[in-house]
């Protein structure tokens, strides 16, 4: 009797129940060494898939994009917070100021404009820089915002799914946090950033859903949240944003840092 | 500086010795999340994700232990966590009917002895011969063939029976030979 397909998989694997019956076999039927042979072959061939190649200077990318969040980890341990409430509150502000700002000396080149040249060029560059400062501000406390809100989302994924979670003192940081998750989505949306925007639109009900847990999640409605923070791979979105939007909001520097 | 060494010092918070860590394994980790999600962009966000996760992480790490063995776990839960964000919207892998849940922490293995040249057009064959798998698939294969982790781990870890896992690792070979036995026929013949 041969040995199937599938016998010769487990034994290629080492998974089989008689490795030695399998060998002598093989040592005695042609056929059914030829049929390994090709799987193995078959096999060594996929082990050889090119993997895309990265250059020598990989690494170095790598530590460019990853020494900023690095760097922010100390500031998080000594628990320096910045409320989200008030972030929000002073990113609606700056924007309103911004826009009135904007409006303000567009009226004026404007009329500059309408005389000369160069001060539409100048128009145009006041604008730029107005939408700049704009968007690197957003990105500055919409990573505060994300940081805030990956500390919760741990709290929560990393609490015992048989007990019930006191959430008395994570109810009123949930509050502040979907209060300015709001208003970061709508700015995000409204200045075109999707990638932010649809990451925040994808934990806001995690958080709606802990700001109305009272002062106890129960041990099922825990379970449940850790799985549709689990099932949205919200913890790695949040992470990989974050990442992002510190790549904008610090360029890398030189070589030789001396901390993290 | 040897990799422990460099662990004791990024504890301390020295950042050229962290740095030196990511520099030293960012291509093998690269290689293994690429391998787990084929795709390059993904690959690059589990490498920084990798890392990150093991900063954070240092104190548990054991001195005795592994380093890149350590960092090759977390690069592959990494791996895994972003396949299972990505499985309901990601139709790179036509949809696949089991309900697959990914968890779990891995042990590392070698790779595959058996080593062939390899041509372009066995390139193009395997590249191809991959995209038929489905996700669950490929996911089980890739576990089983370059991470050495055993069925039983891959069952948990897809959140199927063992059996079940033993069968989709079944299937991905099936579909790989199907696919790729002609060329290796041919290659032979050669």
């Amino acid at each position: 009797m041969h040995l199937n397909e599938e016998q010769l998989i487990l034994h290629h694997y080492h998974d089989d129940d008689a490795p030695a019956a399998a060998e002598q076999h093989l040592a005695a039927c042609a056929e059914c060494r030829e049929q390994y042979q090709t799987l193995r072959a078959v096999l060594a061939l996929v082990s050889e898939a090119p993997v895309p190649e990265r250059g020598p200077e990989y690494g170095t990318e790598v530590w460019n994009s990853l020494r900023w969040k690095l760097g922010r980890q100390p500031r998080v341990r000594r628990g320096v917070w910045i409320p989200a409430v008030a972030a929000a509150a002073v990113l609606a502000i700056v924007f309103v100021a911004g826009a009135w700002w904007h409006s303000r000396n567009a009226r004026q080149q404007s009329v500059i404009a309408s005389t000369t040249s160069t001060a539409a060029t100048q128009v145009a560059a006041t604008s730029l820089n107005t939408a700049a400062q704009g968007d690197r501000f957003l990105v500055l406390v919409v990573s505060d915002h994300l940081d805030s809100t990956e500390r919760m989302l741990l709290e929560v994924a990393n609490a015992d799914p048989k007990k019930s979670l006191d959430t008395s003192s994570r109810q009123k940081r949930a509050e502040e946090l979907v209060a300015s998750n709001r208003i970061f989505r709508q700015t995000a949306t409204q200045r075109g950033d999707a990638r932010i925007a649809s990451v925040l639109s994808d934990i806001e009900p995690v958080l709606l859903e802990l700001s109305h847990a009272g002062n106890n999640l129960s041990a099922e409605e825990l379970s449940s949240l850790q799985k549709r923070i689990e099932a949205r791979g919200l913890l790695f979105k949040v992470r990989v944003v974050s990442a992002k939007t510190g790549e904008t909001e610090l360029p890398p520097t030189s070589k030789g840092t001396n901390s993290l | 500086m040897s990799d422990a060494a460099a662990v004791s010092r990024a504890r301390t918070g020295d950042a050229d010795a962290f740095r030196l860590l990511v520099e030293r394994h960012s291509p093998m980790i690269f290689r293994v999340a690429w391998r787990m999600t084929a795709n390059e962009q993904d690959a690059d966000d589990v490498v920084q994700e990798a890392f990150l996760r093991a900063y954070r992480q240092l104190d548990a790490f054991e001195d005795r232990a592994n380093f890149s063995t350590w960092l090759h776990r977390i690069a592959v839960n990494c791996a895994l966590d972003l396949l299972r964000a990505r499985k309901r919207a990601d139709s790179r892998y036509g949809g696949d009917p089991e309900a697959a849940e990914l968890t779990g922490a891995l042990p590392g293995s070698e790779p595959q002895q058996d080593r062939l040249l390899i041509s372009s057009e066995m390139k193009d064959a395997v590249a191809a011969a991959m995209e038929r798998l489905s996700g669950n698939e490929r996911t089980a294969f890739m576990l089983r063939h370059f991470e050495g982790m055993p069925v039983e781990e891959i069952g948990k870890t897809l959140g199927i029976q063992v059996n079940a896992a033993k069968h989709t690792i079944f299937r991905a070979v099936r579909k790989l030979r199907d696919s790729l036995e002609p060329l290796v026929r041919t290659n032979q013949c050669t």
